[in-house]
């Protein structure tokens, strides 16, 4: 567990150096959420500071601290789904798309996983990063919420059904689908494990 | 009955969110079921790929929460619902007050108007005569007809002596003054012609007099001209001809001083040939 419950009490009675705390355990986990649900930045930056901002204020309406996670990832999923409903609506193109100054400001090397692999080798692992992130972004959005929070979220089937108030059936369907969505699409652009002789 | 796993079951066991008997028995299928057990492959392949896209680094910003916002009693949505309705009746009612609005429902007819309906006008019944008959109608145009042609043929021999003395009256005025004008235009003309040949004869003088004093002057001008360039070109066929006579005697001249010359020469010549001792002609 990310935090202790007497930390979430603190932030729940007002302790704004507790939320504070919160806040910088959680960010990453509900940006990096954000951006694989949009792959764009400045959403995931959006959807962030919205449930954040959100849990500041509606933290005293959470009726049990153990249920801290599902409850800020309902939040994250309704601000995403909220986006993504407007997005819709604009069909506006983001800057990111054109310039990622994400990527250029702070390049995939500088990830601390890959951080002493060999320029060319962060390049490759990069690169099938994106292909991978774009791939995922052609599955539909209920199952891409799935995939995303199982996948790199690590939810459990029961966290996931009670964020997204489905059951556990439903959830799982939907991450078997959703994964069977994926592999047809990294198929078409032939990828598998045999075309990427790195990275696995 | 045999067990068959679900894609439920397959994704708990994929995600390891079996256990027990359940696991066991998935297991077992997968043992038995080679179809199942490459699916599952396939899946836990996907995975692997899947777990080349790593976390972005963030740093999270400050949040500035700032005071919550109130929420008043009126800001509720379910009496802000209430309240527009009640406000919507509330002017429906003002416009129906202001324009007078009736509706109202009388047997099978519902009626809305503006203002106190309008009491249907009677329509006062129409006062029925005694019939008459078809003969008596047909007299009864017969006779008019009769009368107004009656009237008409007055009428219209009246008019049409009227309009034969007009016209005779009419005509013997107008032959009248045709024939005044006539005499009129006719007297005028022979005045006119008069006056236009004397015109004619005096323009026909003026223009021969002129043309006759212009003709004598250029002929004059001509003339002297002519006289003027003949005596020009006689001096100068005078002075040609002396120029001529002029450079003949000094052709002349030349061809005489030329002869004497040879004459000399020749006497000279013929002395020189005979000597000096032999004087003959100063002898005899």
């Amino acid at each position: 567990m990310m935090h202790s419950d007497n930390l979430i009490a603190q932030a729940k009675a007002g302790d704004q150096n507790a939320q504070g705390k919160v806040v910088q355990l959680w960010y990453k986990r509900i940006y990096n959420f954000g951006y694989k649900f949009f792959q764009d930045h400045d959403m995931a930056m959006e959807v962030s500071q919205k449930t954040f901002i959100s849990m500041c204020r509606n933290l005293t309406s959470l009726q049990e601290n153990t249920r801290f996670k599902s409850w800020l990832y309902k939040i994250a999923v309704n601000y995403c789904r909220e986006e993504a409903r407007k997005r819709k609506v604009n069909r506006s193109l983001s800057f990111d798309v054109v310039w990622n100054r994400e990527a250029e400001e702070s390049p995939g090397w500088e990830s601390s996983s890959s951080r002493f692999d060999s320029p060319e080798r962060q390049y490759q692992h990069q690169e099938l990063a994106d292909v991978l992130q774009a791939a995922l972004m052609e599955v539909n959005d209920e199952q891409r919420e799935v995939v995303i929070m199982k996948e790199y979220e690590g939810l459990k089937f029961r966290e996931i059904a009670e964020i997204l108030n489905i059951s556990e059936n439903t959830a799982k369907s939907r991450m078997y689908y959703g994964l069977e969505a994926l592999r047809k699409v990294l198929e078409k652009k032939n990828i598998n494990k045999e075309t990427i002789g790195y990275g696995l | 009955m045999a067990y068959k796993a679900t894609e439920q079951d397959l994704m708990a066991y994929l995600y390891g969110e079996l256990e027990g008997a359940e696991k066991e028995a998935i297991e077992k299928y997968l043992e038995e079921n080679e179809e199942a057990r490459t699916s599952l492959e396939k899946l836990k392949s996907l995975r692997l790929l899947m777990s080349n896209v790593k976390d972005k680094e963030v740093i999270a910003p400050p949040l500035f929460l700032g005071d919550a916002p109130k929420v008043r009693l009126l800001d509720t949505p379910y009496i802000r619902t209430v309240l527009s309705i009640a406000a919507s009746l509330l002017i429906v009612m003002l416009v129906g007050k202001l324009v007078d609005i009736r509706a109202g429902w009388s047997g099978n007819e519902l009626s809305i108007s503006f203002g106190a309906p309008q009491m249907p006008i009677e329509v006062a019944p129409a006062v029925t005569t005694p019939s008459i008959t078809q003969s008596n109608v047909q007299q009864m145009i017969n006779e008019a007809l009769a009368q107004n042609n009656a009237t008409m043929q007055v009428n219209w021999e009246a008019t049409q002596k009227k309009l034969d003395a007009s016209i005779n009256r009419n005509l013997d005025l107008n032959s009248a003054k045709i024939d005044q004008l006539l005499k009129e235009s006719s007297a005028a003309s022979q005045d006119q012609i008069r006056e236009f040949v004397a015109g004619i004869q005096a323009e026909n003088l003026k223009v021969v007099k002129s043309y006759f004093q212009m003709n004598s002057t250029e002929q004059k001008k001509y003339v002297e001209g002519l006289l003027v360039d003949f005596s020009k070109y006689l001096q100068q066929q005078r002075n040609d001809d002396l120029q001529v006579v002029q450079t003949q005697l000094k052709s002349l001249q030349q061809n005489t001083d030329l002869f004497k010359q040879e004459t000399e020469q020749i006497l000279t010549s013929i002395i020189s040939t005979v000597g000096p001792g032999k004087p003959t002609g100063t002898r005899n």
